[in-house]
């Protein structure tokens, strides 16, 4: 199995360097993802997590730090194209048909039109949309442009998924659709997923771990263990669940396990 | 906003202001020595147009000719007299210009708030555009001149401006309908919870949203205005517009070459003025909206 | 087709009782023909002397579609660059706005003078400025103006700005360059009609109008102005046909 790991080492993002606006969006950031994890990034706005995604996806560089994809420079990962990506837009060309959006990057890669056909369509079929190959972007709804999106973030195989909010435009049922497959996805793909997120129930239903994350300035509070084994119709509606989603929760507000309020209850302070 | 922050955008658009002067300077400067040059090159290489002195006059010539006299023995300069037909020409399309807007601006309410209206004149509102009334123009100044109401006689002056209105009300009427149309459901919604009247939401949610676009349009129905009334005035020969100078002075470019290169200034400063013009309005009428960041 | 109908019918409504209202004014006022000819009289003006409208329109037509094709490539190339160098966006986009407002045709008589006044050269080239400026500042805007998130996408896809070029810019220039071309078609045939007032030959619709004016054939004149009319329109739907065969996701509420 290849190494997906994703190491992001004292990373720190500063803007307006030295001017009077200056913000800084990332401090200190230390995060370790192992092969084939999900990890969700979520947090209030202003914390970073979109900040960070685009530091590991080599879309912005950081100020100081540095983050490594698979073993290698975020740049290179970049290059070698080890990491597909999916926004909360879906960002498909109105010019090209459903099938030759989700062939775009392997157009860039140089394959041959044959093979691009054949394995856009084996990604439209894994996300159910194969009868739609020859549609237009506009004709499908947000939630199946999404899944384009995502269908094209796995064209090449990537070994890593960042995912910024893809299903935040979308409404709660067809919400948790896209959760499942995503997941489903996931079981036949082993990727590792780097999910940037807002809602603590998406997050803890889809993660491994939930990395929590405060503003001003951007940092990582807590990184908390969802363990809710295998994901069924129940588990929105177990108890494991629920506690999971109390125990985010509580992060967000500051009280988690690795705040002072905590670490004092804990004795540590 | 705080008061030295309102301060500072002013001064910057101030700032900005003066580059692109400065920039413009440049280009003219710019300008004259390249015709120079391509004097200097034709004097000496074959070139596919005529550099000579009829055809080409220097700079110089071009500029000593502002104070020579227009006509043989009058007082009137020829500088004086390119003033005076653009300043006229600048009437005439400012008042094609208040005309056209205020057409078009009630046909754009009226095709707001009658649908089945919008559906029928929309059509011809841009179809009116692709009729190039300009080639009407001379039969309109024809039509024009054997018009009268009461003691009121129509002058080929009127059809100029009546020219010059056609051409600004189209831009105008489309921006304003578009920037009618643009309030959102939920503002509309909003409104009609407060019971508001069909003339509330006029001039209290439609009016204000529509300035973002009747901005641009009206920028380009200034330019259709000025634009429309000289080549109106060129078209039909009408007297005492900068239109019917060019013409006149072209015809002497064998006696005096210099004199239509002046009217041609006259006419581009003319188009300048009416920029700078539309822009001032623009200021204005956007002072109390966020400022866009440049692209 | 119930649809289409229903869209068709209001603005042919509208025609009919323009042209109906217009006719019966004529015949109850009893208005002379060289004030304002009926639509009847036009009518039969125009189809005694199609093979005249015909050559006049033919002639302008030709100038302008010149005009039009030079125009056009000048104003492409030039956006090209302007969307990879900066300093060429800076310098020519706000000349083209501060020259908006400027009657550019009043330079036909100094390229007259410059060029050979009997041939459509002058003429072409006063047309080629024209329509250069409409052209150059839409696809430039269309060039530069893409979603941010699109080139995000495209920079993790590594792809070279030659390739954004390629399959993001242009793809995305193209609704641009249309909505220019639609302003830029009708105003070359206006322009190619009024450079013929500066003199040269005189077999132009320009011409043909004025002189018909002048002599108070005012029956033919109105006919010429009604080819000018039908030739302006031709321009225009040719376009409209290129466009909604070259882009038919124009005007499509943008995929989200």
């Amino acid at each position: 199995m290849s190494d997906t790991s994703v190491n992001v080492t004292g990373i720190w993002k500063i803007f307006n360097e030295g001017l009077p606006n200056e913000v800084t969006a990332l401090q200190d950031i230390d995060l370790t993802v192992e092969t084939g994890e999900f990890i969700s990034l979520i947090g209030p706005s202003g914390c970073g997590k979109s900040t960070l995604l685009r530091v590991i996806a080599d879309l912005t560089g950081p100020t100081r730090g540095q983050a490594t994809v698979a073993g290698m420079p975020a740049a290179q990962a970049r290059k070698d194209q080890r990491y597909g990506i999916a926004f909360q837009q879906a960002a498909l060309f109105d010019w090209r048909s459903v099938r030759r959006n989700v062939e775009l990057p392997l157009e860039l890669q140089g394959w041959s039109k044959d093979r691009r056909r054949t394995r856009a369509m084996e990604l439209l079929e894994m996300v159910q949309l194969a009868d739609f190959a020859e549609h237009r972007p506009w004709e499908l709804s947000g939630g199946m442009q999404q899944r384009v999106a995502i269908a094209r973030s796995l064209a090449v195989d990537p070994p890593l998924l960042l995912m910024d909010e893809p299903f935040g435009a979308l409404d709660e049922m067809t919400r948790e659709r896209m959760q499942n497959e995503l997941l489903r996805i996931r079981e036949e793909t082993g990727k590792s997923i780097i999910f940037v997120t807002h809602s603590i129930p998406e997050a803890v239903y889809l993660s491994d771990r939930v990395v929590v994350m405060s503003p001003r300035p951007g940092r990582i509070t807590d990184i908390i263990s969802v363990n809710l084994g295998s994901r069924t119709e129940d588990t929105r509606e177990a108890e494991g669940f629920f506690n999971a989603v109390t125990a985010v929760r509580e992060a967000l507000r500051g009280r988690g396990p690795g705040s002072s309020e905590a670490r004092s209850r804990i004795g540590e302070i | 906003m705080g008061q030295s922050q309102k301060m500072s955008a002013v001064s910057r658009r101030v700032k900005r202001g003066t580059i692109s002067a400065g920039w413009a300077i440049a280009g003219a400067l710019l300008t004259v020595i390249m015709w120079e040059l391509v004097k200097l090159l034709g004097s000496v290489v074959e070139l596919p147009f005529d550099t000579s002195d009829t055809a080409m006059p220097n700079v110089w010539t071009m500029i000593a000719a502002f104070s020579q006299p227009e006509v043989r023995g009058s007082d009137v300069t020829i500088l004086q007299a390119v003033v005076s037909a653009a300043a006229y020409s600048l009437m005439i399309a400012l008042g094609g210009f208040i005309i056209g807007v205020s057409i078009g601006l009630i046909l754009a309410i009226v095709m707001q708030r009658f649908a089945f209206l919008e559906r029928g004149m929309l059509p011809f509102v841009i179809a009116s555009q692709t009729v190039p009334l300009i080639a009407l123009a001379p039969l309109i100044v024809g039509i024009g001149n054997r018009f009268s109401l009461g003691p009121v006689q129509w002058t080929s002056t009127a059809s100029v401006m009546f020219i010059a209105a056609y051409l600004a009300f189209f831009p105008l009427s489309v921006g304003a309908l578009r920037g009618l149309q643009a309030p959102t459901a939920t503002s509309l919604e909003l409104m009609h919870s407060y019971a508001a009247t069909p003339r509330q939401l006029l001039f209290r949610l439609r009016f204000p949203a529509s300035i973002p676009y009747l901005v641009p349009a009206m920028k380009v129905s200034a330019a259709a205005a000025v634009v429309g009334t000289v080549v109106a005035e060129i078209s039909t020969g009408v007297r005492g517009g900068i239109g019917r100078l060019i013409v006149e002075y072209a015809r002497e470019t064998t006696s005096q070459p210099a004199k239509v290169y002046v009217a041609v200034f006259g006419a581009i400063v003319l188009g300048l003025v009416a920029a700078g013009l539309v822009t001032l309005l623009d200021m204005y009428l956007t002072r109390n909206l966020p400022k866009e960041s440049p692209a | 087709m119930a649809h289409r109908l229903r869209a068709i019918w209001p603005p042919i409504l509208i025609a009919v009782i323009f042209l109906g209202s217009w006719q019966l004014l004529v015949f109850v006022q009893n208005i002379q023909p060289y004030l304002l000819p009926a639509p009847s009289l036009i009518f039969t003006n125009f189809f005694s002397d199609v093979s005249l409208m015909w050559a006049a329109a033919f002639y302008t037509g030709t100038t302008a579609f010149l005009g039009l094709m030079f125009g056009t490539l000048f104003g492409l190339v030039l956006a090209l660059f302007a969307q990879r160098l900066a300093i060429v966006n800076n310098l020519v986009t706000p000349l083209a706005a501060g020259l908006a407002a400027v009657p550019i045709i009043a330079l036909t008589p100094i390229l007259n003078n410059m060029f050979n006044i009997t041939s459509r050269t002058p003429r072409v080239l006063v047309t080629m400025i024209i329509v250069f400026f409409p052209v150059f500042v839409n696809v430039t805007r269309g060039l530069i103006q893409v979603i941010p998130v699109q080139l995000e996408l495209m920079r993790s896809m590594n792809a070279k700005p030659s390739t954004v070029l390629r399959l993001l810019r242009i793809p995305n220039a193209i609704p641009f360059f249309f909505t220019a071309l639609k302003i830029a078609a009708p105003l070359s045939v206006i322009a190619a009609l009024v450079s013929e007032y500066f003199g040269g030959p005189q077999e132009g619709l320009g011409s043909r109008i004025a002189s018909a004016a002048a002599n108070t054939a005012y029956g033919r004149a109105w006919a010429y102005v009604v080819a000018s009319i039908i030739t302006g329109l031709l321009f225009y739907l040719v376009v409209l046909a290129v466009e909604r065969w070259a882009a038919p996701w124009t005007g499509q509420s943008r995929s989200a």
